[in-house]
């Protein structure tokens, strides 16, 4: 039983822990793996807490903070203080555990032992004490049995012999009553002896000696009994009466046990000494008797019984039979039963008196008056006496009902016993059993088991703990280490999150600085132009504000930059959504850097091919800036060569033809193509459905070139190729990470490509989407129809070789030149060689091809020639341009002209050419649609030549002229935006007027669209009016060689023929004359006629100013406060508006003041409030009277507060004078 | 003679004004301001600016000596001060207005007094030389020649 417990035992213990070590080993998410973590997290912070709590952040800085040695070896301490505090955590918890189960399933396993045990134990002691009991009940019901039949038998013996008369007759009786009473004593062996004590006196009686095994008969001598005794005395029949009869003699005689047969002679025995003869004594009442007595031959106590026997009649007792039984056997059998079990077993009187015991220990006490009963209490044997005296300790006398005690566990001498009485209620004769066991016997086993087992599971969950434990060292070993690189991570990504947000301050900082710094930027560079205008400047102090002007742009320019990068990190750029003619756009952008090329001695080539769409969807202001980025970029490293921007359209089906390009790039690109094959088929889906076009483009320059190692950090900020540059060339490296990122904002990609050769190769695609309505096919002549044929003599070679390329695919034949030499040579060749019909001269010899090209020329059925002179082509330095000229001019009446100028061509040069005729007038560079521009004046003219008569005439027809001017103008636009200088700065401003060029551009488009060919000169005309004010001016600022001013406010013209222009030129010449009115204020009255309203509390600045503006002619009124000020506006208000009733034809619309000047703080009423309530009252009449604020507080807040409170402008006090006439004249001009 | 040493004196003490840091640019240009049609604008001006100034610096000590000193009043008070100062070109005076207000927005009393002692005293120097600069120039007008500018 305690084994198998002990199996299922050690089997739970070794399925929790075989269960446990995999729950340990799955993966993070169990819940177990949670609650592990979580209590290391606890411990771990615990740990911190009370080891390094001021140092918990950094905890996981370590291989940041190397340097930090003393941190991270602490660090270390408390990261392996938690670790193995989280160990011990879960240890001990495994440990409780185990320590739970063992000790649970050995109570429960030995608890159900020890209940069922106790049950069959207790069964077994009760039967094992039923037994003697049920034995003493048949010794007791035998011998009252026996009894019953000895008197029933004696009753009847003697009514058979009632009366006997004689002796003969009662010894006849006598012996009768000896053979019957022998025949009952033989048949029950178990019977000590049987007695009959007859009234006379006369005691019969058998004897059986158990110990000698022999039989005895016991009789008293007959002699000494009378008949007549027996009778007469019947009523004196007592004890006193036997045990009187001393006198009587006793024999006994020894008998064969079996047969009864006498066996020697009857010896002489005292009365009474062998036996108990039951007299009288003991039938007092006549009904059986029982009693223990005590034998002197026998050790153990007797069980006696008595009855009377009575006569025939039933009234007297004639004697009276005892039967005793010796309680040995029982104690015989008792001693059977608990020797097996080694337990002890007695019986006692309810008095206590020992009946029988288990064991052989004398049950009588020999005293001098004969043997007696022995109490327990007083057993030989220890067991026995331990075990009375125990219960006797115990219970005392109050003995429980029916004396039933179950006793588990006695002390008995050091050793435990079960105790267990019974009690036998017989009557007369009450007994107790008590039965004691050795509880050794029944549990020792299982105590010792137990405890066995007990050692058992104590080593087997020992031994479970250890290899658990072992388990969770290597478990958490690997879980901290897990769990330290995740905190790193964590620590890292939070790290990373915080140096990002930083970034984001950082460039959030510069966006908001920067914008901040752009304002008073702006603010100085205006001021610095007023500067330049003003008069009185020195030629030094010129040169000096100049130089400031160049540097205020340059920071300006930094800043925008910077705002730029910022807007697009924090990525608050969001580009338009526009149409734009791309083409314009790009031909604007190199119109104005050739100019700066022309300086630097470099050639700017536009190259675009004709599947570019006109009008694309985008934001032409970024696009425009990313090119302008990249052509700076490459003027700043070029110093001799070319820049060429290329831009081709990628079709799906035309994408593999790169024609256009040079063989030798051929190969990079189509690497650089599979490459973006997959972003461009990735980008084709899209572009089917929104009409998107792959637009590539390359600027390729002939400067210094990238290092390959920096072909991909050029493109981050602040970075340049070469460090050395910036002291050269100045920048701060943020252009081309602007173009970056704005490239791939509109969904493309920019880099550096290898080039054959000298310089950089910058390529890039974006993707922009063409109007819904498809391409618009451009509208183009077929020169080769009309026979045209061009020669181009320009200096450039690389924009030459392209245009003439582009010429020759279009069908119109080409003769390059360039140089003047080369070109008298083609011109000898074709004109004069035909004249001549022979080689001309011989010192003209023109090379092989070319001769080829101008025999093929020659073969052109009356072609018209054009040559595109390059100005340049000419000697301007001394006068024999002229002469060059004249030289040309012979022949014009073959050719037409069409001359490329430098944007610094001198008027001088314009006007002769003017008036020799040549009309056809372009400012470098030479691009397509100018090209086209050319072609088709030449062919128009050529149309409509023979009807008009004389082409050349010195006339010249208005129609030509238009078309020159429109030439002239298209290019002159571009040149006005870029005349100043090129800086980047600038592009905001080039960039608008270079739109409005496209809206005027567009209309004209439109317009063309819808008409027909012929209509195009009156457009011209149309676009030419508006257009020739932004010429004139252009033309007056290149005379005067100053750069021009782009606020139009500041505009100064010092031409004073342009009376013809507009009304803003007479404003503006007023305001030339207000510089200099510090000068000479007297003369003049710039405010007359103006009507001030001066509200003024102090009285001081209210009388100065009054006469400030006075001098100047302006009629003021000034009031004390806002409610003075209110009242004289509503006032005169309320008069125009009676007047206004009054004389309804008088159209009076102008408010009763020009302008008021208004302090900010006075009494009853401030500035603020004042304005707010003129304000007000303004509605109803929709005036707009300036107002302008005077305060002596120079915050910008307070100006914003001005500004918000309907201010239109704020002055400082005290009142600088120029600063206040320049403010109200800026806000008068405005009103009517 | 007299003259010629009246209008030098004068342009000395002026200079001396200048250069001392009484006035400032701003007293040039009142001066420039001044023409055949205002004869006596300077005067008239520096005259209202003294009549203002009294009344403000009796205001300003009357509502310091208050209980209760409402500052706001002492600020409107001296910033109006100020921007008189500054018109005429009382530099010293002005910048004293600065620092006055300062302790108004603090309201600290005592700097207030101290301050208003200071700037009475300022004012006082001013008007004192601006008051000889005067008695100077109607010397020379007295002497029929012309106030040199």
């Amino acid at each position: 039983m305690a084994e198998k417990s002990f199996e299922t035992t050690s089997q739970a213990c070794c399925s929790t822990s075989s269960e446990s070590s995999p729950i340990l080993a799955l993966p993070m998410d169990t819940p177990l793996r949670k609650v592990l973590s979580r209590i290391s997290g606890f411990a771990s912070s615990w740990g911190k807490k009370t080891v390094t709590a001021p140092r918990g952040r950094r905890i996981f800085h370590r291989d940041v903070e190397q340097d930090e040695f003393q941190n991270g070896s602490a660090h270390c301490l408390s990261s392996y203080y938690s670790v193995f505090v989280a160990r011990l955590a879960i240890m001990v918890m495994l440990a409780i555990l185990i320590g739970l189960l063992t000790v649970l399933t050995w109570h429960f396993t030995r608890v159900y032992t020890t209940k069922s045990l106790n049950t069959l134990a207790y069964g077994l002691r009760y039967e094992l004490l039923q037994r003697p009991i049920l034995r003493m009940w048949n010794v007791l019901n035998s011998t009252s049995e026996i009894t019953t039949a000895q008197v029933k038998l004696s009753e009847y013996v003697i009514k058979r012999y009632s009366k006997p008369t004689n002796q003969a007759e009662l010894i006849e009786l006598y012996q009768m009553m000896k053979d019957i009473t022998w025949a009952l004593f033989a048949s029950h062996k178990a019977l000590n002896a049987i007695t009959i004590n007859y009234r006379n006196g006369f005691v019969q009686a058998f004897h059986r000696d158990h110990r000698s095994n022999n039989t005895f008969y016991i009789y008293s001598d007959l002699a000494n009994y009378s008949i007549s005794d027996t009778q007469s005395s019947q009523q004196g029949w007592n004890d006193q009466f036997i045990h009187g009869n001393e006198s009587a003699i006793w024999y006994r005689q020894p008998l064969d046990p079996v047969t009864g047969e006498k066996q020697g002679k009857p010896s002489q025995i005292p009365p009474e000494d062998l036996i108990n003869i039951a007299g009288p004594s003991q039938v007092p009442d006549g009904v059986a008797s029982w009693h223990v007595a005590v034998s002197k031959y026998t050790d153990s106590p007797l069980l006696s019984a008595a009855l009377p026997v009575r006569d025939a009649s039933n009234r007297s007792i004639v004697a009276i039979v005892g039967v005793t039984t010796a309680l040995y056997s029982v104690g015989q059998l008792m001693k059977e039963l608990v020797e097996v079990h080694s337990g002890y077993i007695y019986l006692t009187s309810q008095e206590g008196y020992l009946l029988a015991t288990s064991t052989n220990t004398p049950l009588l006490n020999n005293t001098a008056n004969g043997p007696k009963l022995m109490m327990a209490t007083n057993s030989e044997d220890r067991v026995i006496r331990m075990g009375a005296q125990w219960l006797q300790k115990t219970y005392g006398n109050k003995f429980p009902p029916g004396h039933v005690v179950h006793v588990e566990k006695a002390n008995l001498g050091g050793q435990h016993y079960y105790i267990d009485s019974f009690f036998l209620n017989l009557k007369r004769l009450p007994m107790v059993g008590v039965i004691i066991i050795p509880r050794k016997y029944i549990m020792g086993k299982v105590d010792e088991r137990a405890l066995k087992t007990l050692v058992i599971l104590i080593s087997a969950s020992v031994c479970i703990l250890v290899i658990g434990c072992v388990c969770i060292l290597i478990l958490t070993n690997g879980v901290s280490k897990e769990m330290k690189l995740r905190a790193e991570l964590i620590s890292h990504l939070d790290a990373r999150r915080r140096a990002e947000a930083s970034s984001n301050y950082k460039s959030q900082f510069l966006a908001n600085m920067s914008h901040e710094l752009r304002t008073p930027m702006a603010a100085v560079i205006g001021l610095l132009d007023i500067l330049i205008c003003d008069d009185c400047l020195t030629n030094e102090q010129y040169a000096m504000v100049t130089q400031i002007r160049k540097c205020s742009t340059a920071l300006l320019r930094l800043l925008n930059n910077i705002l730029d990068l910022s807007k697009v990190e924090s990525g608050k750029l969001v580009l338009e959504e526009a149409e734009f003619d791309l083409g314009r756009e790009l031909e604007g952008l190199v119109d104005m850097f050739s100019v700066q090329c022309i300086n630097h001695n470099v050639e700017t080539v536009l190259d675009l091919s004709d599947d570019i769409p006109k009008v694309v969807r985008g934001d032409s202001a970024r696009v425009v800036q990313v090119f302008a980025n990249l052509i700076s970029n490459s003027i700043k490293f070029t110093t001799s060569g070319h820049i060429i921007l290329r831009g081709w359209c990628e079709n799906p089906i035309v994408s593999s033809d790169s024609g256009k390009l040079s063989p030798d790039q051929k190969n990079p690109l189509s690497a650089l193509k599979t490459k973006l094959k997959q972003h461009g088929n990735h980008m084709k889906k899209a572009s089917k459905k929104d009409n998107k076009m792959i637009l590539w483009f390359e600027v390729d320059d002939t400067g210094c070139g990238i290092d390959p190692s920096k072909w991909e950090s050029v493109f981050e900020s602040f970075e340049q190729a070469d460090p050395s540059t910036t002291r050269t060339h100045g920048g701060t490296g943020l252009g081309l990470c602007i173009v970056r990122t704005l490239v791939n904002k509109m969904g493309g990609e920019i880099k550096v490509v290898k080039k054959n050769g000298q310089g950089t190769l910058m390529r890039l695609f974006l993707l922009l989407s063409t109007p819904a309505d498809g391409i618009e096919q451009q509208r183009r002549i077929d020169f080769a129809k009309h026979g045209v044929a061009v020669i181009l003599a320009l200096h450039g070679s690389m924009g030459r070789l392209i245009m003439s390329k582009w010429l020759s695919k279009n069908g119109v034949p080409t003769l390059e030149a360039s140089e003047w030499n080369e070109l008298t040579q083609i011109l000898h060749e074709l004109f004069h060689a035909r004249t001549t019909n022979s080689g001309f001269d011989t010192h003209y010899s023109l090379a092989k091809p070319l001769r080829s090209k101008v025999q093929t020329l020659q073969d052109m059925k009356n072609p018209v020639y054009i040559i595109v002179v390059d100005l340049g082509l000419l000697d301007l330095s001394t006068d024999i341009w002229k002469e060059q000229l004249n030289f040309l001019d012979k022949f014009s009446g073959q050719v037409k002209f069409a001359w490329m100028l430098n944007h610094d061509t001198s008027n001088a040069i314009k006007m002769e050419l003017r008036r020799k005729g040549h009309i056809l007038m372009v400012n470098k560079p030479l691009y397509k649609a100018k090209m086209l521009h050319i072609l088709e004046a030449v062919v128009k003219e050529s149309y409509v030549e023979p009807p008009n008569g004389s082409p050349n005439g010195t006339k010249g027809t208005s129609k030509q002229g238009d078309s020159h001017e429109c030439l002239e103008i298209d290019s002159s636009q571009f040149e006005t935006c870029s005349s100043d200088d090129s800086d980047i700065s600038e592009m905001t401003g080039a960039n608008s007027a270079s739109s409005v060029g496209v809206g005027e551009q567009l209309k004209e488009g439109t317009v063309l669209k819808s008409g027909p060919p012929t209509l195009r000169n009156c457009l011209v005309e149309f676009t030419r009016l508006g257009l020739e004010v932004n010429n004139l001016r252009t033309e007056e600022d290149q005379c005067n060689g100053r750069p021009k001013l782009h606020d139009t406010k500041d505009v100064k013209c010092e031409n004073p023929d342009s009376s013809e222009q507009p009304s803003v030129r007479s404003n503006a010449k007023d305001r030339d004359n207000s510089y200099t009115t510090n000068k000479a204020a007297n003369e003049q009255k710039t405010l007359e006629g103006l009507r001030i309203l001066l509200a003024e509390d102090t009285p001081v600045l209210q009388r100065v100013a009054t006469i400030m503006l006075e001098k100047m002619g302006a009629v003021v009124v000034a009031v004390g406060d806002g409610v003075q000020a209110v009242e004289a506006l509503n006032c005169d208000l309320d008069r125009d508006e009676n007047r206004t009733n009054r004389l309804q034809t008088e159209i009076c619309d102008s408010p009763p003041y020009d302008l008021i000047l208004m302090d900010c703080q006075m009494p009853m009423m401030d500035g603020y409030e004042a304005t707010k309530a003129i304000r007000k009252s303004e509605e109803r009449t929709g005036w707009h009277i300036p107002i302008v604020a005077l305060t002596a507080h120079a915050m910008s807040s307070d100006k914003e507060k001005c500004l918000q409170v309907g201010m239109d402008a704020y002055l400082t006090k005290p009142i600088d004078y120029k600063l206040m006439v320049s403010t109200i004249l800026s806000l008068t001009k405005r009103s009517p | 003679m007299d003259l010629v040493q009246l209008q030098r004196q004068l342009v000395d003490y002026r200079t001396s004004l200048y250069h001392e840091g009484f006035l400032d640019e701003q007293f040039t240009q009142l001066q420039e301001l001044q023409d055949e049609n205002n004869p006596d604008f300077v005067v008239e001006v520096v005259s209202l600016y003294f009549e203002d100034s009294e009344r403000l610096l009796n205001e300003l000590s009357k509502a310091l000596e208050q209980q209760i000193i409402d500052f706001k009043r002492i600020d409107a008070h001296v910033h109006q001060f100020k921007g008189s100062s500054s018109s005429i070109g009382a530099q010293r005076v002005q910048r004293l207005c600065i620092v006055f207000r300062n302790y108004c927005e603090a309201q600290n009393v005592e700097g207030c007094l101290k301050c208003l002692q200071q700037v009475k005293h300022e004012y006082s120097i001013v008007k004192t030389k601006l008051e000889s600069m005067f008695q100077l120039e109607r010397q020379i007008l007295n002497a029929g020649g012309s106030v040199p500018v």
